[in-house]
């Protein structure tokens, strides 16, 4: 499968009176069609400035330094305003945080869909585009006659289907989810997650979930990209990710998350807390809280490298871990 | 109505008879409320010393009101309130107020909000010991000095005289800890005390509270929405519903062996943090809704996909089905 997205060494850093902060550091992942991602990682790990970047809605003091974005071969790095803005919603959509809140209060839920085909699609008139509303309505689960309510009648889990119906409403290619259930109740986090993930493999999209759940990742994702400190740590399809984590981030993540299913395990802790992006140091950037690491994890950056087919790691003592866990257990 | 068993008097710490909370609803401002929320409705229960008990539900079910209610924060509308074999339903004096709040404390959701960003972690901690006028400055500072140690701030001295804004998250829920322990209460109310931290440090929050309740044997109330950290937690779980209590037993025996099909709803819900299992949800219609004056039935009828004649007409009670499993729910009524 050729990918529609091929993120390449992407480095997207902040200028701050304080000083550089390396939000993205070096990422490369690809993604196909039809495929869908989850990209893990703790608050201010990068995961959504990565997403940005894809979309090229950076604040003033962000700047792509170095890398490459193809989506179906063209670059979006190099693209100029009117190009980009081309390919946004209708080639990709994203779903931001706290989307709930993203619906503007004084127009009709309805109109703020059709404003957006309309934005992309000039040719359409405004009955067709509500009659594609009226489709997107019923595609999500909701009432058509809903149409015409203002955001405050509808509840969270209503709100956040709307968002969904309005991304994929000039019928994109990937859409981005950041953090799309974050604010929600379980059993209504349930119904949406099932919602999108039957969705996209009716319309075949793919799909980049943002999370800082990994029990929320692998209900949806087939892919997984787990990052720390502005860089990934680990890649590789779901199982692989949670059945042989190579990297000690990866695998103190999985042992920290409490779980409903199976034995009642207890639960370790990573030490420490996240690093500071500023001015970030040289050397790995989790060998502080790292078990494993010895001096060459204090003095170089261990390389984004394939260990096995498929699966990605940054770590130099991969196989090192292996063989603790598999004594532990 | 069946009574709680009365069970050794000494040990209990904490019991509720028939506690209601009610809020009114007014339509304009100057209009008289003619409608009432039930955040809270007829809640029966005991905790006693050393247990750690889960509240779990969805936003809106009433865990916080139970919660801020038990701490005397909120008046409660009807019912029984015993705490160390005090009724403290109602306070009338000071006095009753300080012993009260010298022997309970509550630490809240959101640490970037329930610390004042214009005193001191030194003022902050120390506070208590000032309200219930204990020790003079040299013995509070070295109080607020060993619980500081205690949840991991260290060294302390270095974090006295800082302010909340130059803390992480993770250094403020520990002080928003120390705070809630310094006086060491008996019984401690945690409101969603992680809900707002990083995974990873999530996880370093609740090591050092189960730690902690184990030192200081104390009471717990842990109130939460995810399940998976109420298991972790608590040695009971008590999942309510629009104000009700609808199922109460040992942890492990709710989530191994749910018995309302709201909760087992609620448990089919959770994500597991695992590709390959592959989990069956039970579909229940709707959204939580409100409890505005609600009709005498079944507050899950609406949704309950095995509602029946019975649960439209009576509210069904809390009953023992074995073992201090208790269900609120007519399909395991024996008649």
């Amino acid at each position: 499968m050729r990918p529609v997205l091929e993120v390449k060494n992407l480095k997207m850093y902040y200028n701050t009176r304080a000083g550089i902060v390396k939000a993205a550091d070096d990422i490369s992942f690809t993604l196909a069609q039809g495929e869908s991602m989850g990209l893990v990682g703790e608050s201010g790990c990068g995961k959504t400035s990565v997403s940005m970047s894809i979309m090229r809605l950076l604040a003033e003091n962000a700047n792509i330094v170095n890398g490459n974005i193809y989506f179906k071969g063209k670059d979006i790095v190099k693209l100029n305003d009117e190009e980009i803005n081309k390919i946004r919603w209708a080639g990709i959509a994203m779903i931001f945080q706290a989307a709930m809140n993203s619906l503007n209060p004084v127009y009709k839920v309805g109109d703020q869909i059709i404003e957006a085909i309309l934005a992309h699609e000039p040719n359409v008139t405004f009955e067709e585009s509500r009659a594609r509303v009226a489709e997107l309505y019923k595609l999500v689960g909701l009432d058509p006659k809903r149409m015409d309510n203002y955001p405050h009648e509808y509840s969270g889990g209503m709100k956040q289907r709307a968002i969904i119906a309005m991304s994929l409403s000039c019928n994109p290619d990937i859409i981005i989810a950041d953090e799309p259930t974050t604010a929600l109740d379980v059993i209504v986090q349930d119904m949406i997650l099932k919602e999108m993930a039957k969705i996209q493999k009716k319309l075949n999209m793919s799909m980049i979930y943002i999370s800082h759940d990994i029990a929320v990742i692998a209900e949806v994702a087939e892919k997984i990209a787990i990052m720390y400190a502005g860089k990934i740590v680990e890649l590789s399809d779901a199982v692989t990710v949670f059945k042989k984590p190579a990297h000690p981030y990866t695998v103190g993540l999985m042992s920290s998350f409490p779980s409903i299913h199976g034995e009642k395990k207890k639960l370790v802790t990573i030490p420490g807390e996240p690093p500071n992006l500023l001015n970030a140091p040289d050397h790995c950037r989790f060998a502080p809280r790292c078990p494993f690491a010895t001096k060459e994890c204090w003095e170089k950056m261990p390389l984004y490298e394939e260990i096995s087919p498929n699966h990605f790691v940054a770590c130099f003592h991969p196989q090192n871990l292996r063989k603790q866990v598999s004594k532990d257990a | 109505m069946p009574e709680v068993e009365t069970s050794n008097a000494t040990d209990v710490v904490i019991k509720v008879e028939h506690l209601k909370k009610y809020f009114p609803v007014r339509r304009g401002t100057f209009a008289r409320a003619k409608q009432f929320l039930h955040a809270v409705d007829d809640l029966n229960f005991e905790v006693k010393k050393g247990e750690v008990i889960a509240l779990v539900g969805e936003s809106g079910c009433g865990k916080t009101t139970t919660g801020k209610t038990l701490l005397r924060l909120y008046e409660p509308t009807d019912g029984k309130i015993t705490f160390l074999n005090r009724d403290v339903t109602c306070i009338h004096s000071a006095q009753d107020r300080k012993w009260l709040h010298s022997k309970s404390q509550m630490i809240f959701q959101d640490p970037f909000e329930s610390l004042n960003p214009r005193k001191t972690i030194f003022d902050i901690v120390s506070e208590p010991m000032n309200v219930q006028n204990e020790g003079n400055l040299k013995q509070r500072e070295k109080k607020v000095m060993d619980i500081l140690n205690r949840v991991g701030i260290s060294p302390p001295d270095t974090f006295l005289w800082r302010y909340p804004h130059e803390l992480s998250g993770g250094q403020r829920q520990r002080v928003a800890i120390a705070r809630a322990l310094v006086m060491n209460p008996e019984f401690v109310v945690a409101d969603e005390p992680t809900s707002m931290l990083d995974v990873s440090i999530r996880t370093q929050v609740m090591t050092l509270m189960m730690e902690l309740i184990h030192e200081m044997h104390m009471t717990f109330i842990y109130i939460t929405h995810d399940l998976a950290v109420a298991r972790y937690m608590a040695d009971y779980i008590s999942v309510m519903y629009l104000g009700k209590m609808v199922e109460y037993g040992k942890t492990e025996e709710i989530i191994q062996n749910p018995l309302h099909p709201y909760t087992k709803a609620l448990i089919s819900a959770v994500p597991v943090p695992d590709p390959e299992f592959k989990r069956k949800s039970i579909q229940i219609k709707g959204g939580i809704g409100k409890a505005i004056d609600p009709p005498k039935r079944c507050r899950f009828y609406e949704r309950c996909p095995f509602a029946k004649d019975i649960c439209a007409k009576e509210e069904p009670m809390l009953i023992d089905v074995g073992e201090g499993h208790k269900v609120a729910c007519f399909l395991y009524s024996k008649n």
